[in-house]
């Protein structure tokens, strides 16, 4: 049938291929005549420009205020990431994240911290996006929990979920990835540094199990970009030492609505 | 002049979507402001779970954070455009879920069987809508509820015939003829506008 005789049907064809229910072989074959026919091709348009109004009339109802704050938490994040990204210069032969030097310049690490958490905000992958509603869901039944964050490895997978409780001052770390370090070493948390000039400050080792907690001084915690993690010597460093093994894991720590 | 005309809806956030591409955050919270309720009723629609539908709505204003230097290559008015965005990402959010839960369709079954089950006359909401959703409203209001429903539902979850006489428990010659009418209709009431 030759279709474009006929303007009602052309019409149609338009309209149901911009409501979607043109499907298959026939939106294909609705696609190649558009192409060379000004007409229906306009006629598609109108017609995805009026339903696309649909979306316009449905009713309102308010979101919590946590999703407001969520979306703060990434486009902060995002900004911040790119002011960084302007005025990075070109990067050394030191390598990033084995540099302890980078520790303590705190606003690089900050960079670095605002690029993981875009990429926590984005949910990347599904599980990802899985554990971090299910961590909002549980902050939010838990408002003891003021601090969460989802520390992952160069690929952005999951390895390590940890939340903060000031109440008890215990911070929970708690194994979702299957990285398991070798039996002469010890996983060391790191909390950077909340601006340049300072160091990175340990806050514990983990244990062999898969969650640990580690109590935790509520000070050490207040304005810490992000959270780290560096493979170490059985029992971690001495105290007061920098870090020596490579950086595992890392991630930025968000603060939960109270 | 010392009594400024108010803004139109449209102008007032064409001005914020602009600001907003400017990586002005106070613009983005007020448009958050002016928007997110309507967004967010967009996403439980489309979504058809309010928890799911905050993933949504936050997923797509960091998408608007973004994007909206994009804003100015389409034509189309900016809630709509908004509402499209939070549409994708709720699709995109359907889709991921329905990978990893095969009951899915069985909850939208449910939801969406109630939702057209209820026959409330009119449930649109026109505030803050642009003039050519006012338009469609008009039009979308001469259709029969359960029409208006099909046809809704078929656009804002990208559902074909087959799925919507499924989901629907109706027959799909049912379902493809209130689609035909309702296009129909839509048609002609729609011309007078244009």
């Amino acid at each position: 049938m030759n279709i474009q005789n006929n303007p009602s049907l052309m019409d149609q064809l338009a309209a149901s291929y911009a409501l979607g229910t043109l499907r298959g072989g026939a939106r294909r074959r609705f696609e190649t005549l558009a192409r060379d026919n000004a007409t229906l091709r306009a006629a598609a348009l109108v017609w995805q420009s009026r339903l696309s109004s649909v979306a316009e009339l449905q009713p309102q109802e308010a979101p919590s205020p946590v999703v407001w704050q969520r979306i703060e938490n990434l486009v902060r994040a995002d900004k911040e990431a790119r002011a960084m990204q302007a005025a990075r210069v070109a990067p050394g032969a030191v390598g990033w994240w084995s540099s302890l030097g980078l520790w303590r310049g705190g606003a690089a690490a900050g960079a670095l911290a605002t690029v993981v958490a875009v990429v926590v905000g984005l949910n990347v992958n599904g599980r990802l996006s899985g554990q971090v509603s299910e961590l909002t869901a549980k902050l939010t039944a838990t408002p003891e929990i003021e601090y969460v964050a989802v520390l992952t490895d160069d690929k952005a997978s999951a390895s390590l979920l940890v939340t903060f409780d000031p109440k008890n001052k215990t911070l929970v770390l708690k194994r979702v990835g299957n990285f398991r370090e070798p039996p002469d070493k010890s996983l060391e948390l790191w909390a950077l540094p909340p601006g340049a000039g300072a160091a990175a400050k340990s806050l514990g080792v983990m244990g062999a199990d898969s969650v640990a907690r580690l109590n935790v001084a509520d000070t050490d915690m207040r304005r810490v970009p992000a959270l780290a993690i560096t493979l170490e010597p059985k029992g971690g460093v001495p105290p007061g030492t920098a870090a020596t093994g490579p950086l595992l894991f890392k991630g930025a720590l968000i603060e939960t609505p109270k | 002049m010392l009594f400024m005309k108010p803004e139109s809806p449209d102008r007032q956030l064409i001005a914020l979507l602009d600001r907003v591409a400017q990586a002005d955050e106070p613009a983005l919270r007020e448009l958050y402001e002016l928007t997110s309720s309507k967004l967010y009723g967009v996403a439980i629609r489309v979504v058809t779970n309010r928890e799911w539908a905050e993933d949504v709505l936050q997923e797509a204003f960091f998408n608007i954070w973004r994007i909206a230097g994009d804003y100015k290559a389409t034509l189309s008015p900016p809630m709509a455009w908004m509402a499209l965005v939070v549409r994708s990402r709720g699709l995109d959010f359907l889709r991921r879920r329905a990978s990893d839960r095969a009951d899915l369709m069985q909850e939208l079954d449910d939801v969406i069987s109630d939702t057209v089950a209820g026959d409330s006359p009119n449930p649109m909401d026109t505030t803050q809508a642009s003039e050519q959703a006012w338009a469609l409203h008009q039009c979308l209001g001469r259709l029969e509820h359960k029409q208006r429903e099909v046809v809704s539902l078929a656009y804002l979850r990208d559902l074909s015939h087959g799925e919507l006489a499924e989901q629907l428990k109706l027959p799909l010659g049912t379902v493809k003829t209130w689609i035909r009418r309702g296009l129909e209709q839509l048609r002609g009431c729609m011309a007078r506008f244009a």
